[in-house]
């Protein structure tokens, strides 16, 4: 069932940057009515687990939360079975389960999925009804696994707890909990590690990895992209956890560095820099020289290929200003990418940052470089004052643009392509050519005959 | 896997459900709120509630979404009875945002704030703003039966008691698929018949794909909470699809003089006579050239697809008061339906002549896909049709569309509607049937 005092935990973590200012205990922020705009607890926990093509995601809970939901992600996977993770399965529950409980069901329900599917595990989601309810998930899971030998796991992160962040923490806390270290890998290499928090959005991940492989580090599991449940079980065997942007499962490295003596880092692989780095710190942590040297091969060979490529968009982009509005840490890393092109990026919004989000995005805008606290009601100034050719923004912004008639690009559209790694920043140049070349918010901007005096 | 047939009932046939086509009641709600001028749809559940809405119909059509909620917490779950966080949301919206002027504040609750047995009807009395409450927990009915129940509760609370009528006035209750262009239409049609015309909800010029500042902060629909308080004295309401009877009911109770008139659907050329024929018959006049134009079109279009769709199978999947039309229309031109799989139990479902009708999901669906020419369905049916090997159409119909652009403005309602709907499959299966 859920855990307050697991909840209090995880709302208090101390490697987390949020927690910094705050007084003891105070954490996170419970939503404010009215106010909260992003996903719920759910939606973290299921971000963060359904990238799992091998087991079936089960969400017990009436319509909302799985019909809206499902196939809405991008999350691509290489999985040769079949791939759950483009399906939806809901208990659906009714009156009656309301009334009178939906253990009965749900313990269906996962015969039913093991029946005609045959995954190698189940995750099964409480929601905010069936946890209000009361229904012995715990052990309906529990008899399940028993009866049907694979896992059952049970995430217990219903909307009411809290946000997506939040929801993201319970998730690595259920796999810590149920899944890591019951099942011991075939083989293990010195180069071994877990990615932690990429959960392979447009095949983020399918863009750095070759280059893990041709260094020698090898991907012993993945929490979530692309991944398999018989890998995080072993997860507890690797030699470095790599988180890649994602300050939610911070408290699973942690843990599983005090439990298991797995140290941890933190990466980005946006942009030519950002991914060079990266690199860089998981060659260094893992401390072998001739890897390290290998890297330094790797890099300077894909830099070169790299910029030889970017020359015509360079010579494009030359002069050009961005101004950029967007929450977390999109505010640097976009900045960092856009940088890694040849743009000037005059100003970025902080709105929502930690403070070390704001402390990477000076250091990339450098002195000059505006931190936007309030984008919406700046950003129209400061497009004025520094003559900038692009907004990058979310669909909100698109009037600024077109009242500014400069070019657009909506940052929180689903994307279809990339922007990750080396070849990411390809793709992203690509998209910011034909954003240029757009006269489309020029055009629209024009007046109607009947406005014309 | 194996065809079991599924029969018609109220009771599921499994526990669970497997790439679900059903949506829920709160999301048909906040719909049919966003449909009315002026109005703050807010969801009373968890975060999460709201914001799964908000993208879901973010990508559906393409535009700023009004919705808000009121964040229920593990704590507000427990202590709160409703209170608290419906009126802290009202006043923190209203605060952060002077500009903001709702005229009505929309609240529909969730599973959740269902479960803890929130008074909501009682919160209203300390609500300054017209205030409008509706009941549609998640776990019972769906997005249509959610749509029709907020037209419902909206005359319920706030439609006045009145013994007169106004001859000329019409009302028009539609069902929850019907896009924005095709309230439009249908409005445009009876006022060309000198009716005054409002529609309950009316998305015409909310979600509608157009250009201007400021949206997605407050319903933008066509009909005000003052046009929703005098709609006692419309001589004629009429409703279209099933699921509206339950709003007309209400009606009725404040004014019983009022004429009702019921269609189950607008789809093809028997249903679009009648309906014709009874705005003759009330303003005693002949319909415009254009309407009567429109009708030899579509009866050019079903004799010029005709060959084509009357040799071919259809699968169609929705809600039940979109099905009706779509099945009735293709077989008015020998279309043969295999099966029609229902989101929810309504009983229109029960007059759908077709081999096989139900309620289920698309893993029940996925079983006729392999032995028909062309399936109507959601996006979601997509990938499933690209998995299989016979090449079967799609044409996408239904919430939600992620993926097409433009949704709101495609019309299968009237004689114009049903006319390019009819082109549209027909040029679909030109494309499998002939190029393999």
């Amino acid at each position: 069932m859920v855990n307050r005092a697991k909840i209090k935990e995880l709302m208090n973590e101390s490697a987390c940057s949020h927690s910094k200012d705050k007084k003891p205990g105070a954490g996170c922020d419970m939503p404010k009515p009215g106010m909260a705009t992003g996903g719920c607890a759910f939606d973290g926990a299921q971000i963060s687990l359904f990238p799992y093509a091998d087991a079936v995601h089960l969400v017990h809970g009436p319509q909302t939360c799985l019909g809206a939901s499902w196939e809405t992600r991008e999350t691509l996977s290489s999985y040769k079975g079949r791939d759950h993770t483009v399906m939806g399965f809901t208990t659906g529950i009714t009156t009656n389960d309301v009334i009178f409980g939906g253990d009965k069901r749900l313990a269906d329900s996962i015969g039913y999925i093991v029946e005609h599917y045959n995954p190698e595990a189940i995750f099964v989601y409480s929601t905010c009804v069936t946890a209000m309810v009361g229904d012995d998930i715990d052990m309906t899971c529990k008899l399940g696994t028993q009866k049907y030998s694979i896992p059952v796991v049970p995430i217990h992160a219903p909307g009411f707890v809290g946000g997506k962040n939040l929801g993201s923490r319970i998730a690595g806390e259920e796999v810590l909990e149920h899944l890591i270290g019951t099942k011991e890998p075939e083989f293990t290499t010195p180069y071994d590690i877990n990615l932690i928090g990429d959960y392979n959005v447009t095949g983020d991940m399918w863009q750095y990895l070759p280059l893990f492989e041709k260094i020698g580090i090898r991907v012993l599991s993945s929490l979530s992209g692309d991944g398999r449940v018989g890998n995080i079980r072993t997860a507890h065997r690797a030699k470095l956890n790599v988180i890649v942007c994602a300050k939610s499962l911070i408290t699973l490295c942690r843990k599983m560095e005090e439990q298991y003596a797995i140290p941890w880092i933190s990466v980005s692989f946006y942009g030519k820099r950002d991914t060079s780095f990266a690199i860089r710190e998981i060659v260094k942590a893992l401390g072998d020289k001739t890897l390290i040297e290998k890297a330094e091969q790797i890099i300077a060979q894909e830099e070169k290929k790299l910029e030889d490529e970017l020359v015509p968009y360079r010579e494009l982009f030359k002069g050009k200003k961005a101004v950029l509005n967007t929450g977390g840490n999109k505010a640097w890393s976009i900045a960092s990418g856009l940088q890694d092109l040849g743009i000037e990026v005059v100003a970025t919004s902080i709105r929502k940052s930690t403070a070390d989000d704001i402390e990477k995005a000076r250091e990339y805008l450098g002195e000059s470089g505006i931190l936007m606290k309030a984008p919406a009601s700046e950003q129209s100034k400061v497009i004025d004052e520094r003559k900038a050719d692009i907004l990058l923004a979310g669909g909100r912004s698109l009037y600024t643009a077109i009242k500014k008639k400069i070019s657009f690009i909506d940052v929180n559209q689903e994307k279809k392509v990339s922007y990750g790694g080396y070849g990411g920043l390809l793709n992203l140049a690509e998209d910011l050519k034909y954003a240029f070349a757009n006269p489309v918010f020029k055009n629209v901007a024009k007046k109607a005959p009947w406005e014309i005096a | 896997m194996e065809t079991k047939k599924i029969v018609l009932s109220k009771r599921e046939h499994k526990p669970l459900q497997v790439n679900p086509i059903k949506h829920s009641q709160p999301m048909g709600s906040a719909l049919a709120f966003m449909g009315i001028k002026n109005c703050l749809p807010l969801m009373h559940g968890s975060q999460g509630c709201a914001s799964y809405t908000k993208v879901f119909y973010t990508r559906h059509f393409n535009e700023p979404i009004a919705l808000y909620n009121t964040s229920v917490s593990d704590i507000t779950a427990i202590l709160d009875g409703g209170d608290y966080s419906i009126l802290m949301a009202i006043e923190n919206i209203t605060k952060k945002n002077t500009t903001l002027k709702p005229e009505i504040i929309g609240l529909h609750t969730t599973g959740l704030t269902e479960t803890k047995g929130d008074d909501v009807r009682n919160v209203g009395m300390h609500v300054e703003i017209p205030y409008c409450y509706v009941n549609t927990p998640d776990y019972e009915g769906g997005m249509e039966s959610g749509w029709a129940l907020t037209a419902k509760a909206l005359i319920d609370q706030h439609t006045k008691e009145t013994t007169e009528t106004k001859p000329n006035k019409l009302l028009i209750l539609p069902h929850v698929s019907m896009q924005p262009i095709e309230i439009e239409k249908v409005k445009e049609l009876c006022e060309s018949f000198g009716f005054e015309t409002y529609a309950l909800p009316d998305l015409s010029t909310s979600l509608d794909g157009y250009l201007s500042e400021g949206q997605g902060k407050l319903g933008t629909g066509a009909i005000s909470i003052s046009d929703i308080q005098e709609l006692g004295n419309s001589a004629t309401v009429i409703t279209i699809g099933t699921s509206m009877q339950i709003a007309v009911k209400a009606l009725l109770k404040k004014n019983p003089n009022m004429t009702h008139i019921h269609f189950n659907h607008l789809m093809g050329q028997d249903t679009n006579d009648n309906f014709v024929a009874t705005l003759m018959k009330i303003r005693q006049i002949e319909p415009k050239s254009l309407v009567k134009r429109w009708r030899g079109r579509l009866q050019d279009a079903m004799l010029d697809t005709h060959f084509l769709i009357g040799s071919s199978h259809f699968v169609i999947t929705g809600e039940p008061d979109m099905c009706i039309g779509m099945t009735e229309l293709l077989q008015s031109v020998g279309g043969t339906i295999d099966a029609v799989i229902s989101t929810t139990y309504s009983p229109i479902l029960e007059k759908i002549n077709a081999q096989n009708v139900f309620v289920g999901d698309l893993e029940d669906a996925v079983v006729y896909f392999e032995n028909t020419d062309l399936v109507i369905s959601n996006f979601h049916a997509e990938r499933l049709l690209h998995m299989q090997e016979r090449n079967t159409g799609l044409v996408l119909r239904g919430f939600p569309n992620y993926e097409e652009l433009g949704n709101q403005l495609k019309n299968d309602q009237l004689y114009e509607g049903s006319t390019y709907f009819l082109f549209e499959v027909a040029n679909k299966l030109r494309g499998i049937k002939h190029h393999g």
